[in-house]
């Protein structure tokens, strides 16, 4: 496969427009693969970016010297296994910075001379703002790759194509990407044209070797409606095998035959599938291309590595798909060329040997579980565990003669120079482990990045946690296969937070000290900032983020003691009843998880999470290393809402939750549901009239921000108005006034809002999530006195309502009487330690109060101690 | 009005807040000026001002007309929400970019979540 061939032969692996002859690829595949003794000469050695890219854009084309200078010229001093330890060391103690830095220049044609970080001065801080919203340190390769295409639409410049460093991304990962790319790509370059969109992506993938053929899923108007349907069917978080279907039926058909050196992916793919064992990645690492739109995300260099390493498999086995594309006309040159120099080398280099090699058979298994072939029709894959893969090549690699071993020997006997690429790629068979666990590390890494709002899409982070979930609880699950690697259960979040802590060492004292240097600290002393980076720290590390995204996804918590038990829901129905509201969640969570379809299940579990004011809660971390999310509310109201659209009090909900949430958009969409759903009112709402005013609210799930522009102020007013008519309608429903004072609270008219909402109360004046609206309300405009009383009525209706104590809180803090407003939040999570809100509110109130000296067990979250020193009077 | 932020529901809470003893109590202990830029998506595009104005007790939309503010904040919407409520450090924010300053340090240094009334959930 010649990396090499592909890097040097530059030709062949050029996008139109590109630096081709040169070979970043090359030299920064040396800089990454390179022993680790040798990196830093390596990177000083980086050529100067020359500006082929001249627009001083996003990627630029590197010297000529490093052709040669391939990873396999190290093998001199190597052989193959002391080899995969120098790659390991090399990898492990490589200075991420510099490895990012290397990158940074080469990104930075501007900049002449690569030099390590010296400095600040290297990398002018304008420069990062020229690029994007880098916040300072040092970005990894993908990342500053990724992030460079993705500010490509601000610049005139198409994006460049680069070459990166053979370090494989799995097969899955490509996917992702280009599926996911070609969605970002969509809306970033929205006001581009489809041409232009499409070079870009090209340039993206092509550089990541990926090819960007039909299953590209985005709207690829019109050619390949098996895909179209694939990428509907995926937008409705179906488990990917469904969608899978179709396309690979489609894609077997139009199976060609080719010449030689294709024939063996070709064969290798009809055999084992297309899409199987890589549909598991499918929704992973394209995430990548979410958060680093807006990220500050640090991706090791370790595990860029590994994710490129492990794409560098999955190529192989697209390798057919593209011959297919090429076969039906797909125009898609640059990426499929390259693919195809890239299969042809790789054919030829190790011709019947490498065919045959356990590799392949080894990368096969991994969607041979799931799919078999029947008469031409690909069975697509299930939920294949990228567990087994790991798991899978273990039993091939301690079985006599792993096909690295067999592979090294093969080449060893070959031409070196020619193939050192090649080898050297398949030689680090024996790190595959290692990856593994880098790439557990990146996703976990990665994963706590997109709880913030990075994550743009609600609807892609659901398909994750999907995923997630369904690796974790398959027999092969993820998790167990990570659990089993580390020979230890919930070791691994402590893993990861060491990882993740150390490898963010480097990024801030490189922050820090470019800032110093630019004098931004100003008076404040390195210790403030080595504090506030520390808070950073244990910010990421700390288990409870909040997460728009996370609204569409429902995980669930692991060791539910109420799985298995034979009725579930009532006992969540009782637990409810009893206020033991975490309790009943998880009795909840048995249910939704024995009864998918049941939507009573689903609607409760929302409710309580809302009433435990756990709205938008994500632990992220308890995910990853055990792969459970904790629902929220919103979450598991979505799914209610998917199982039982038309169910009134789930819309409702839902549309409270957006509220509070300040998701206008979404909001509105779900409050004017219930109208058009409700028997009664349906007529007053024009069935016909949503769709214009609808205007981006299909991107609640795809969007981004949403932007209530005009149309959408002026869609509330219709919608207010409607609402009022129908209250007109029935002055006796409540629930319409409920649904009104909601509204009002969106639009801010608070006294109306007040109004509808004690008229409801005339009505249902037992109903305690009323008085809490009510005295939300109030609180949200600043009528905090009032606000208490109605909390108050609430509590004296239910006592464990996590959410109005919380209130209470809030509505003392907001007063100033700030040591009140500590207790209130301190029984608020006595109750539910989960609601993060609380904490970040207590912290303030506590700082407020001046009682740093609690500061430790706020952080800590350590309620034994608060409730001591603030027990409710 | 070309867009709506959820930011506008802060600041707008923020105007009501002003007028209350707690609001009071804030120009006497900080007594500064502070621009709010907030951006839907990105730093710097589409950006809605707002006025903090912590010596007269006031929040307005729209730059400072009245000279020059003792601190400019830049921020996205959401980001904004983080740091007002406390979920994101302010200096941390800062770090990673997600908070842009101008102006004085000290100033902007003071402009710390417990500023910000928090909003309360039905």
């Amino acid at each position: 496969m010649a990396m090499r061939d592909l890097v040097s032969g530059g030709a062949a692996c050029a996008v139109p427009g590109s630096s081709s002859s040169s070979n970043p690829l090359g030299a920064l595949a040396n800089a990454l693969i390179g022993s680790s003794s040798k990196t830093q000469e390596r990177l000083q050695e980086i050529p100067t970016a020359t500006a082929t890219a001249s627009d001083g854009n996003l990627h630029a084309g590197m010297g000529e010297p490093f052709n040669a200078a391939l990873p396999g010229s190290e093998l001199e001093y190597m052989h193959p296994n002391a080899q995969g330890s120098e790659f390991l060391r090399g990898f492990h103690s490589m200075d991420q910075n510099r490895f990012s830095d290397a990158w940074d220049d080469i990104q930075r044609p501007q900049i002449p001379h690569f030099q390590g970080r010296t400095g600040p001065t290297n990398l002018p801080l304008e420069h990062a703002r020229l690029q994007q919203d880098f916040d300072g340190p040092p970005q990894k390769v993908l990342s500053n790759f990724l992030h460079s295409f993705l500010h490509s639409g601000h610049g005139t410049i198409p994006f460049r194509p680069a070459s990166l460093p053979v370090l494989g991304l799995s097969e899955g990962d490509k996917q992702c990407i280009r599926d996911r790319s070609s969605i970002m790509a969509r809306h970033l370059f929205a006001d581009k044209s489809e041409e232009f969109i499409h070079t870009q992506v090209n340039a993206l993938l092509s550089s990541l070797d990926i090819d960007n053929d039909i299953r590209a899923r985005g709207p690829i108007p019109g050619r390949f409606p098996e895909l179209e349907e694939y990428w509907t069917e995926s937008q409705h978080m179906k488990p990917l095998s469904g969608g899978a279907d179709g396309w690979a039926s489609e894609f077997s058909q139009q199976l060609v035959p080719h010449d030689n050196p294709n024939m063996w992916a070709q064969s290798f793919e009809r055999q084992h599938g297309a899409n199987g064992w890589a549909s598991e990645f499918e929704h992973y690492l394209p995430l990548h291309l979410l958060f680093l739109e807006k990220s500050r995300v640090h991706i090791d260099a370790d595990e860029y590595a590994c994710l490129i390493f492990l794409a560098k498999f999955q190529e192989h086995l697209q390798l057919a798909s593209v011959d297919q594309m090429r076969a039906t006309g797909v125009p898609n040159l640059a990426a499929m060329e390259q693919t195809r120099m890239l299969a042809h080398t790789l054919a030829q280099n190790n011709d019947p040997k490498f065919q045959n090699s356990k590799f392949l058979q080894f990368v096969s298994k991994m969607s041979r579980g799931e799919i078999t072939i029947e008469d031409n029709q690909f069975k697509p894959a299930g939920i294949s565990a990228p567990g087994d893969w790991a798991a899978e090549y273990e039993q091939q690699h301690s079985g006599g003669r792993s096909w690295a071993d067999q592979f090294s020997n093969e080449q060893a006997s070959s031409d070196f120079p020619k193939d050192t690429m090649n080898t050297c790629l398949w030689q680090k068979a024996n790190m595959f482990r290692s990856f593994t666990s880098m790439l557990r590390t990146f996703l976990l890494r990665f994963l706590v990045l997109i709880r913030d709002d990075i994550l743009q899409s609600a609807k892609i982070f659901s398909d994750l946690t999907i995923l997630t979930i369904q690796l974790s609880q398959g027999p092969h699950g993820w998790a167990n296969e990570f659990a089993t690697e580390h020979g230890q259960q919930g070791s691994t979040e402590d893993e990861w937070a060491n990882e993740f802590s150390k490898l963010n060492v480097n990024d801030w004292s490189d922050e820090f000290e470019r800032q110093v240097a630019d004098g931004v600290l100003g008076d404040s002393s390195g210790d403030n900032w080595a504090n506030a980076y520390d808070d950073y720290l244990n910010e990421q590390t700390a288990l409870k983020q909040k997460s728009d995204a996370s609204r569409g996804v429902y995980v669930f918590s692991d060791l539910n003691p109420y799985v298995g038990r034979p009725n579930p829901l009532k006992e969540g129905q009782e637990l409810f009843r009893k206020g033991l509201l975490s309790e009943a969640v998880l009795a909840l969570e048995a249910e939704v998880l024995k009864n998918p379809d049941n939507a009573e299940g689903w609607r409760l579990l929302g409710i309580a999470h809302a009433e435990n004011d756990d709205d938008q809660q994500v632990d992220i971390l308890d995910l990853l290393p055990l792969f459970s999310l904790r629902w929220t509310a919103i979450a598991a109201m979505m799914r209610a809402h998917e199982v039982d659209p038309t169910n009134l009090e789930v819309l409702l909900a839902l549309g409270v939750s957006h509220t509070n949430e300040l998701e206008q958009a979404a909001a509105l969409k779900y409050l004017y549901s219930w109208l058009r759903h409700h028997p009664r009112y349906s007529t007053i709402a024009p069935p016909d009239q949503p769709e214009n005013l609808y205007y981006a609210d299909v991107s609640v799930y795809l969007d981004c921000n949403m932007h209530v522009n005009v149309h959408k102020l002026g869609y509330m007013f219709m919608v207010a108005r409607l609402f009022n008519d129908a209250a007109k309608l029935s002055p006796e429903d409540a629930d319409v006034h409920i649904v009104l004072g909601v509204l009002y609270n969106l639009s801010r008219e608070y006294d109306k809002a007040i109004e509808a909402f004690q008229t409801s109360l005339k009505l249902k004046p037992r109903d305690y999530s009323l008085w809490n609206k009510l005295g939300a309300t109030q609180a949200n405009s600043v009528q905090s006195a009032d606000a208490i009383l109605a909390y108050q009525q609430a509590l004296n209706l239910k006592p464990n309502y996590v959410r109005a104590w919380a209130n209470m809180g809030i509505s003392y803090a907001n007063q100033g009487m700030y040591e009140d407003s500590i207790r209130y939040y301190v029984r608020a999570l006595a109750m539910n330690p989960k609601a993060d809100n609380a904490w970040q509110y207590l912290r303030i109130s506590l700082s407020c109060a001046s009682r740093n000296d609690m500061f430790e067990a706020c952080d800590s979250r350590n309620l034994d101690i608060l409730q001591k020193e603030f027990p409710m009077i | 009005m070309a867009t709506q932020l959820k930011s506008d529901a802060l600041m707008e809470q923020m105007k009501l807040h002003m007028s209350t003893d707690a609001g009071k109590q804030l120009t006497k202990k900080i007594g500064l000026v502070y621009q709010i830029n907030i951006a839907p998506k990105k730093i710097g595009f589409n950006e809605k001002s707002f006025v903090v104005d912590l010596k007269k007790g006031e929040v307005k939309e729209g730059a400072y007309e009245d000279g020059k503010p003792d601190a400019t904040f830049s921020f996205t919407d959401d980001d904004f929400l983080k740091v007002a409520s406390g979920k994101m450090n302010p200096q941390i924010a800062f770090m990673r970019g997600a908070m842009k300053i101008k102006g004085s340090i000290s100033a902007a240094q003071k402009f710390t979540p417990d500023i910000f009334p928090k909003p309360s959930k039905m």
